[in-house]
């Protein structure tokens, strides 16, 4: 007989893969999930309902742009009437006073906006839309509101080559939007950030100096924001315990409602993903091929099989194995002991040869953008 | 940040709130849950807002009249400050 297999702690609802925003370091897969194909608003509920019952704590409301669901008010009340802490992750656009009002009586509990550079004409070049100065907009409107309701707010930032430079030109400009918590995270290279790879990961020096301005800021804040960070694993010695371990804490329903261990799992050959349209959730957490696939030690090879971090880091990430060393079942070449790691060390040393960074471009279309940056990124673009 | 004074009124952040069972009572925060057995979840129920720092050390110190209570009030503030500055308390 097999071990019962704990519950999950946390639902990632990717509700849609739709989006304003292009952003060049999104981690959503290449091949989005188109509108036609997305779960409706029963669907939904039914997943909240069963995710409640699972004893999930958490449900993340992501992408994609969430607010893009017309319905998206209703979906936060279900969730919360399900008894999940609600978590809209987003950019914003498509929001103001009214429906962030509408959104939080309907029991939304946090609310994350990213920013993505603390200069409004780099900020939309990365992020291929004129948003920024909405998203300080925004800010403003969610601290009124906090004032109220008591909803958490947390801002966002994406970090990377591009803009690690003004870091603390970043860091004190959100500190004047005045969030409960910041997170500062590296760009993780799946999707379409590891596409424009080249592009986004930092130099040795600009991690250095990140990491102090972090440390620094975190002393100087505490108690004011929490300062959250997450380090980019291609200058780490171990690998990042990916989604918490495969099957162990988390679970993402994309929009279509594929069941996924994680954010890129998709890209996985081999594996079948289950669909809450025909199964279960408990059944396809419990049971399912896909989910059992990496769950635990068995699937492991060495050195991770006999390695004192193997419950700690679990072996790393699937899909990062796959993506670099074209095999899902070594261990994560972002370790330094894993037999592939030459492909991440290959990445960092062009990383630390090349230029530092491009000038952003300034554009009155997304059009334009688009032409003047193709020999720099490619900007994410939107399912069918 | 300093430790609570006597007079402030400690009360659970924007965005924090009790959820689990009642055997399995949990805050929870933007981004996880804490567990709350035993002492913790007594000082944290009493974190309403409306009584002062220096009631809940009272009310705690007569419940567990055998212990130190000078050792009560330094253990209940360094958690309500360390909770502080997960942003998951405010006073």
């Amino acid at each position: 007989m097999r071990l019962m297999v704990p519950n999950p702690l946390a639902l990632i609802a990717e509700v849609t893969h739709r989006c304003p925003l292009h952003c060049v370091y999104c981690s959503n897969p290449l091949e989005l999930a188109g509108t036609k194909e997305e779960l409706s608003t029963e669907e939904w509920t039914s997943v909240f309902q069963q995710s409640g019952k699972l004893g999930m704590l958490h449900a993340h409301f992501t992408g994609g742009e969430p607010l893009a669901r017309t319905d998206l008010t209703e979906l936060i009340s279900a969730a919360r009437a399900a008894g999940l802490y609600t978590n809209l992750i987003t950019s914003g656009i498509g929001l103001n006073e009214q429906r962030l009002k509408t959104l939080v009586d309907a029991g939304l509990d946090h609310i994350q906006i990213s920013f993505q550079d603390s200069r409004e004409q780099a900020a939309n070049w990365i992020a291929g839309a004129k948003a920024h100065a909405h998203k300080i907009e925004l800010s403003r409107a969610i601290r009124r509101q906090i004032g109220e309701n008591k909803i958490a707010f947390t801002v966002n930032l994406v970090v990377h080559r591009q803009n690690l430079d003004h870091l603390e030109e970043m860091i004190a400009f959100i500190e004047q939007l005045n969030p409960e918590r910041v997170e500062i995270a590296h760009a993780q290279y799946y999707g379409w950030a590891l596409a424009n790879r080249a592009a986004l990961l930092p130099t040795q020096s600009q991690l250095a100096k990140a990491v102090a301005i972090v440390a620094n800021a975190e002393k100087r804040l505490a108690g004011r924001i929490r300062i959250d960070s997450v380090v980019p694993d291609y200058y780490a010695k171990y690998p990042k315990a990916c989604m918490g371990g495969w099957g162990r804490r988390l679970l993402l329903i994309n929009p279509a409602g594929k069941v996924l261990p994680c954010h890129a799992a998709e890209v996985l050959p081999g594996l079948l993903f289950e669909n809450v349209r025909n199964k279960t959730l408990a059944w396809i957490w419990q049971e399912s091929s896909s989910f059992r696939r990496f769950r635990g030690e068995d699937w492991m090879p060495e050195p991770c099989r006999s390695c004192d971090r193997r419950g700690e880091d679990f072996g790393g990430c699937r899909c990062q194995a796959f993506l670099l060393a074209g095999d899902a079942t070594v261990t994560d070449p972002a370790c330094s002991l894993a037999p592939s790691h030459g492909t991440v060390e290959s990445a960092v040393r062009e990383a630390n040869s090349g230029a530092a960074v491009a000038q952003p471009a300034a554009a009155s279309s997304f059009v334009q953008l688009q032409k003047q940056t193709t020999d720099l990124w490619s900007y994410r673009t939107n399912p069918e | 940040m300093a430790p609570p004074s006597d007079a402030s009124q400690p009360c659970l952040a924007a965005g924090c709130r009790w959820g689990g069972s009642e055997e399995d009572r949990v805050i929870l925060f933007p981004e996880g849950a804490i567990k709350l057995q035993g002492t913790g979840r007594q000082v944290l129920e009493r974190c309403d807002g409306q009584r002062t720092f220096g009631e809940i050390i009272a009310e705690l110190q007569k419940q567990f009249g055998a212990a130190d209570p000078a050792k009560i009030r330094s253990d209940i503030s360094a958690f309500l400050e360390q909770l502080q500055k997960k942003r998951i308390v405010d006073y």
